[in-house]
């Protein structure tokens, strides 16, 4: 099924969108354009490259409230915050992104416990992916068989045309979404070709590109090199590669207290920070930042790979062009390997 | 949807400072409802968080034995924020459980052999688990010698001094206590844990041997069992990191591909020699 509205008509598809369900979408800011909640359709913008931060906060936000407590004299009285139950669209993800949902799927659901906020949030969101139209010279998705009109992943899949946004339902839960948004008219045969012709002229926009094949093993093997202080010399530990990443999932729980009332959250950490693992004997296993970007780039590279079979990154170029010092996680890799 | 980010509620029923310092304490904590008592089944080697709101969480081994019915035990040193909250509680107090948690000693690796325990100091936590594991009516026949060499700097660092006492008594386990050095009261051993070891020299054959304390201890004491014959795939200890999560999502106890709280904490000597070297 395709459907189609025109260009200047967004604002409506996006006032039916949140009638049905809360909907994530980009809006721009002061910095670039990120996810957010929407409350009014006019801030929504399906003009941007790529968002500044990736759309992981859809299911894995900064804070997440886990606990509120009550700090009484004598006892606690402590609440469970309850799942999310409503459920939610998440509209204009690019494909590299949308590919990395199925990545921390990998990690939050898949074997072992499940963490049931990822789960509970992946299982109530329809994904309305986004075709790229340009490539940035900082992406290198295609390294991991990404193309810029990949639709897997998707429920639908959105490409701006020159008049129209068209839309194709993907999956089961695109087809429930799509099939009751009365703002949408059917698509031409014309729309058709035009569509097919953008999916099948992805692959075509080239990105840089690195070859997998053998990297897992090749980084355990240079584990000791002095190659790490190089690379890591001019990092200045500010963590924003880990923040904008769309599958750095490492956090911290904190307790957050006010006057005996209180939250127990869980807040995105960064393996960059010295701290990460500082322990309260005054112990460090990492105090060297050359210990912590090979940790970043290995924790992607080699460990994820070893643990679930896939590299944890999707090339989506957010880390290189956000480094305050143009550290380059391909360029990285690649010479790492080359100096084995 | 279970949620393992929830602490269990128990309440502290009884608190046992171990050491003359009085920073090392044992809290003994029962479950609030019946039900997760019965949920919570765990193997010598385990560990929990424990769990104070306002403060925080801390991963720590659990000191007591399942044959324990009723509570569960853990042994504390007051360290950081969550250690010195758990040091100012009084007996009654309510606080929280998330756990069991991590990989455990190799019980069914362990039975049928000569079970040899090195502890030093306080890491001598989950070992006394595992030893009132093994030395109870249920389980001792499973098992075949067991030898425990124990040591601290000095007799007021001891801890779990009367259990020490009781196990002594037993002719079907083989205490060696020792302290670096004793003060006028103290009639037992004198002397470093690795030159007790190599003096009592237990068999290599059909022997496993556990090991737990400070890295000082451990670095001089691993030379006198491969001189003994103990291999690397029979020598054990358990590592320590710092934890959130505690079941491998939060991403900062790894060893390379390996989280210590979800593949360890306990690992071979052969484990870890396979691990990435990054400490």
């Amino acid at each position: 099924m395709l459907k189609k509205i025109g260009l200047e008509k967004l604002n409506q598809f996006v006032s039916a969108l949140m009638e049905k369900e809360t909907l994530f979408a980009p809006v721009k800011g002061d910095a670039g354009v990120n996810f957010q909640e929407i409350k009014d359709a006019s801030d929504v913008t399906l003009d941007f490259y790529n968002t500044l931060q990736s759309p992981k906060c859809v299911f894995f936000p900064q804070t997440d409230d886990m606990v509120r407590y009550s700090l009484k004299k004598g006892t606690t009285e402590i609440e469970e915050v309850l799942l999310d139950p409503e459920p939610r669209i998440v509209l204009g993800v690019r494909p590299c992104d949308v590919k990395s949902f199925e990545i921390m799927d990998k990690l939050f659901t898949g074997g072992g416990i499940v963490d049931p906020y990822w789960e509970n949030r992946r299982k109530n969101t329809t994904i309305i992916g986004y075709a790229f139209d340009t490539v940035d010279p900082t992406d290198f998705y295609g390294a991991f068989d990404i193309h810029a009109a990949d639709t897997a992943g998707s429920d639908v899949f959105l490409v701006k045309g020159e008049k129209n946004f068209l839309l194709k339902v993907i999956t089961e839960k695109g087809e429930k979404l799509l099939g009751s948004v009365d703002v949408l008219e059917d698509a031409s045969a014309e729309d058709e070709e035009y569509f097919e012709e953008r999916l099948k002229k992805g692959p075509e926009l080239k990105t840089r590109t690195l070859s997998l094949k053998g990297v897992a093993g090749k980084l355990k093997d240079m584990f000791g090199s002095p190659y790490w202080e190089k690379a890591a010399a001019p990092c200045l530990n500010c963590g924003v590669c880990t923040f904008v990443c769309p599958t750095c999932h490492c956090f911290d729980i904190q307790d957050e207290t006010l006057f005996g009332e209180g939250t127990r959250k869980r807040i995105w950490d960064s393996c960059m920070f010295t701290d990460f693992t500082l322990e309260a004997s005054g112990h460090n296993p990492r105090t060297q930042k050359s210990q912590r970007l090979r940790q970043r780039v290995n924790h992607k590279f080699s460990y994820y790979v070893t643990n679930f079979g896939v590299t944890s990154c999707v090339g989506c170029g957010r880390c290189t062009r956000s480094c305050p010092v143009n550290i380059d996680i391909l360029t990285v890799v690649e010479e790492a390997v080359e100096s084995v | 949807m279970h949620n393992p980010y929830i602490p269990i509620p128990v309440d502290v029923t009884k608190i046992v400072t171990e050491v003359d310092t009085n920073d090392i304490k044992t809290f003994r904590l029962s479950f609030v409802n019946k039900e997760d008592e019965e949920n919570f089944k765990y193997i010598p080697g385990q560990f929990a968080e424990l769990s104070i709101f306002g403060k925080g969480e801390s991963p720590i081994g659990i000191a007591s034995s399942p044959t324990q019915k009723g509570y569960i035990e853990f042994t504390v040193q007051k360290a950081g924020v969550v250690t010195s909250a758990l040091h100012d509680l009084e007996e009654g107090a309510r606080m929280g459980v998330r756990g069991p948690l991590g990989n455990s000693w190799p019980i069914d690796y362990l039975e049928g052999k000569n079970i040899v325990i090195v502890g030093g100091g306080f890491a001598f936590t989950t070992l006394r688990s595992m030893i009132n594991y093994m030395i109870h009516d249920d389980h001792r026949s499973r098992f075949g010698n067991i030898t425990v060499v124990y040591g601290a700097r000095e007799p007021g660092l001891l801890i779990y001094k009367d259990e020490l006492a009781a196990w002594e008594k037993r002719d079907d386990i083989d205490m060696y206590v020792t302290v670096d050095k004793g003060d006028e009261t103290w009639t037992g051993r004198e002397g470093f844990v690795p030159t007790v070891c190599k003096e009592v020299g237990p068999g290599s054959e059909n022997a496993v041997t556990i090991i737990c304390g400070p890295p000082i201890m451990i670095r001089f004491t691993l030379p006198v069992f491969f001189e003994l014959g103990f291999s690397k795939e029979n020598i054990y200890t358990s590592l320590e990191m710092r934890m959130k999560c505690g079941i491998g999502k939060c991403g900062r106890c790894n060893v390379g591909e390996k989280y210590v709280c979800k593949d360890g904490p306990v690992f071979s000597l052969a484990e870890l020699d396979q691990l990435t070297p990054e400490y």
